[in-house]
């Protein structure tokens, strides 16, 4: 009676699995990335051209990446981590190496970011180049009777309760900027204190710490905040779409630049679909998607000019990529990122 | 094989599926968070070990005490606000009205909030509290306040109310149960041996319903001390309590060893207050027998 018993469960979960495994198969591509990456404007299109259904969930930190994929399950399929955070990916063993030779635009990219250090580990490469900009700095155009220049005016007792700045690690970037200290990626522990207690001391200047971009969008629409950081081009589109006149600026200390790269998770099983995937984003439909949709620059410029206007191309800087060095642009940082990210948590539990 | 009794299998059936879950989803998870909190934070994750470096560093890094007694201050101002305004209305409910209709319906309007999720109930106090909300809007148009104040939200102050809001109910419940169980002739025979109202609250009804505010206060303190949706939503740079440093360890930080840590140490603190109260309790019991 109990074979019997194990022989109906065993038959039902082959059946299960014969069902089940078809509709798999069918092609889907499961992606941890940012907000807009997979905007329903251009992923549509391909979701009908290629038959792979796309799933998608948002991070708001590149600190979000590793613990997810550490969680293990086979969850994900592809991410999108800047260049600060794709070597962790390298060195944790969570990507695989990237079959350039399946992406039909990659000698178009940038060389500069193909070649980039944090996407090539031993001659291979682990990462496909898709969007870049810089984090630079935004406020209220009502509030601001002149605008501000500087970082400082982050600090300035005037806007008290109407600052807000990214609950990240680059919080020690910016504080360390406006200590003098432009080395931000490699500040020694003096200099990371430095930059945790000029944080601790703008606390009551803060409303609130942003944690994904949809709520900065929030704060500034309910009138919460005035200054801020902000992921250029993005956020602020979307607060201007909701009737509140903003304006981006680079503080005279600079600011950082980011670029994000595609990577595909270790022994995803929808290779097929996920290639399929790469193609297009690399192309005109996912390049001028993310310039559309988020506002950020292509890396990609040759199907970039195919799909945008002279003023956008220009606007973006893609015939400039140049603007990407003259900003601070993001780095690995190793065994250091546990100082960074203790002194800012040490920041937000402070009194 | 004494004492096996073929009539006894079904009742260990019974038994069995709730023993299978507690022991798969608690016992053998919290196994694994003990085991993590020996572990080492190495570049790029973390590497098994049996060091006791995460617990040094939670008693050696004044930030992780800091927190510990802000979220230790939180969940008593909670309790005691729960308290205060729960233990009025629960008297009123037992005491006071009449019609057993409308007890059960104003009883049902503090029970009811806890069928809404939880995010929107804490989300619901942002439109309220924010610097052009409800509230702001009403005090300004009123003319109490001549511009918006930035002081009712993303602070403290919002933290303690909304969760107030959220975990009053459980404290309203074990109240009510507690009054509602004295016979009413003992609050009488007060009165007839001519002690008054007041009397009798104090010397009758207060230590007769005591159980329940040792069991209501060790709900809703536990609660607020493991909460970290209300610091999220409506906390300010001041509000990060202990449930959210554990959440960047195990995110941002990717520090899972000092994460499970901290886990350890707060299911400790919980576990302690819940034997306390037990002990009150029963400390109570017989004081009355």
């Amino acid at each position: 009676m109990k074979n019997t018993f194990v022989r109906k469960i065993s038959t039902a979960l082959v059946t299960l699995g014969l069902v089940a495994g078809p509709a798999l198969a069918d092609g889907q591509v499961n992606i941890l990335t940012w907000e807009g990456y997979a905007d329903a404007s251009f992923i549509k299109q391909f979701e009908t051209e290629s038959g792979c259904k796309v799933s998608a969930t948002y991070v708001g930190s590149n600190d979000d990446f590793a613990p997810k994929l550490a969680a293990g399950g086979n969850v994900y399929d592809i991410i999108t981590p800047s260049l600060d955070t794709t070597y962790t990916m390298v060195d944790a063993g969570f990507v695989e190496p990237l079959d350039t030779s399946k992406i039909t635009e990659w000698n178009n990219i940038y060389e500069k970011f193909r070649k980039s250090a944090g996407i090539n580990k031993d001659g291979v490469t682990y990462g496909m180049p898709y969007a870049w900009g810089a984090i630079a700095f935004m406020y209220r155009v009502d509030k601001f009777p002149t605008p501000p220049t500087s970082i400082a005016d982050l600090w300035n007792e005037q806007y008290k309760g109407k600052v807000s700045l990214w609950d990240d690690k680059s919080a020690i970037y910016v504080a360390a900027r406006l200590e003098g200290n432009t080395n931000i990626y490699e500040l020694n522990d003096a200099q990371i204190e430095q930059a945790k207690q000029k944080l601790i001391a703008q606390k009551p200047l803060i409303r609130k710490y942003w944690a994904t971009a949809g709520e900065l969008v929030d704060l500034y629409v309910a009138g919460e905040v005035w200054i801020s950081n902000t992921w250029a081009g993005y956020q602020s589109a979307q607060i201007k779409a909701k009737g509140i006149d903003v304006k981006e600026f680079i503080p005279k200390e600079n600011a950082e630049g980011w670029l994000d790269s595609w990577m595909i998770v270790k022994d995803t099983p929808n290779k097929d679909c996920v290639y399929k995937f790469l193609n297009m984003q690399s192309s005109e439909l996912g390049q001028c998607g993310v310039a559309n949709v988020n506002g950020y620059s292509a890396a990609n410029p040759v199907a970039a000019k195919k799909c945008m206007k002279p003023e956008q191309y220009d606007a973006l800087h893609q015939d400039d990529p140049a603007y990407l060095d003259s900003l601070m642009l993001w780095r690995n940082l190793g065994e250091r990122l546990e100082a960074y990210t203790n002194a800012w948590n040490a920041v937000k539990a402070a009194n | 094989m004494k004492g096996f009794r073929l009539d006894r299998l079904p009742g260990l059936a019974v038994l069995s599926a709730p023993l299978v879950w507690a022991v798969l989803f608690l016992f053998i998870p919290y196994l694994i968070i003990f085991t993590y909190s020996f572990w080492l934070k190495k570049y790029p994750t973390f590497i098994p070990a049996f060091q006791f470096g995460n617990y040094a560093q939670i008693f050696a890094d004044p930030q992780y005490y800091q927190v510990l007694l802000r979220t230790g201050k939180i969940a008593l101002m909670v309790t005691a606000l729960s308290l205060l305004l729960a233990y009025p209305f629960a008297y009123f409910l037992v005491f006071k009205v009449k019609s057993s209709r409308v007890r059960s319906l104003l009883y049902m309007a503090v029970i009811a909030p806890l069928w809404v999720s939880y995010l929107l109930r804490a989300y619901i106090w942002k439109t309220i509290l924010g610097s052009e909300g409800v509230l702001n809007s009403f005090l300004v148009w009123t003319g109490i306040l001549s511009a918006p104040t930035d002081l009712l939200l993303y602070n403290q102050f919002s933290m303690v109310v909304t969760l107030t809001y959220i975990f009053i109910p459980f404290m309203v419940m074990p109240i009510f149960t507690a009054l509602e169980k004295i016979p009413r002739n003992l609050v009488e025979a007060a009165g007839d041996l001519g002690v008054t109202p007041w009397g009798a609250l104090a010397k009758v009804i207060w230590p007769l319903s005591l159980p329940g505010v040792i069991a209501g206060a060790t709900f809703t303190f536990c609660l607020t001390f493991g909460d970290f949706i209300a610091p999220m939503l409506v906390g300010g740079p001041d509000g990060v309590m202990i449930a959210n440093v554990i959440t960047s360890q195990y995110g941002a930080a990717l520090n899972w060893p000092l994460g499970s840590a901290l886990a350890v140490v707060l299911l400790i603190i919980v576990l302690i207050i819940i034997e306390l109260s037990d002990r009150l309790q029963r400390k109570d019991r017989i004081g009355l027998g």
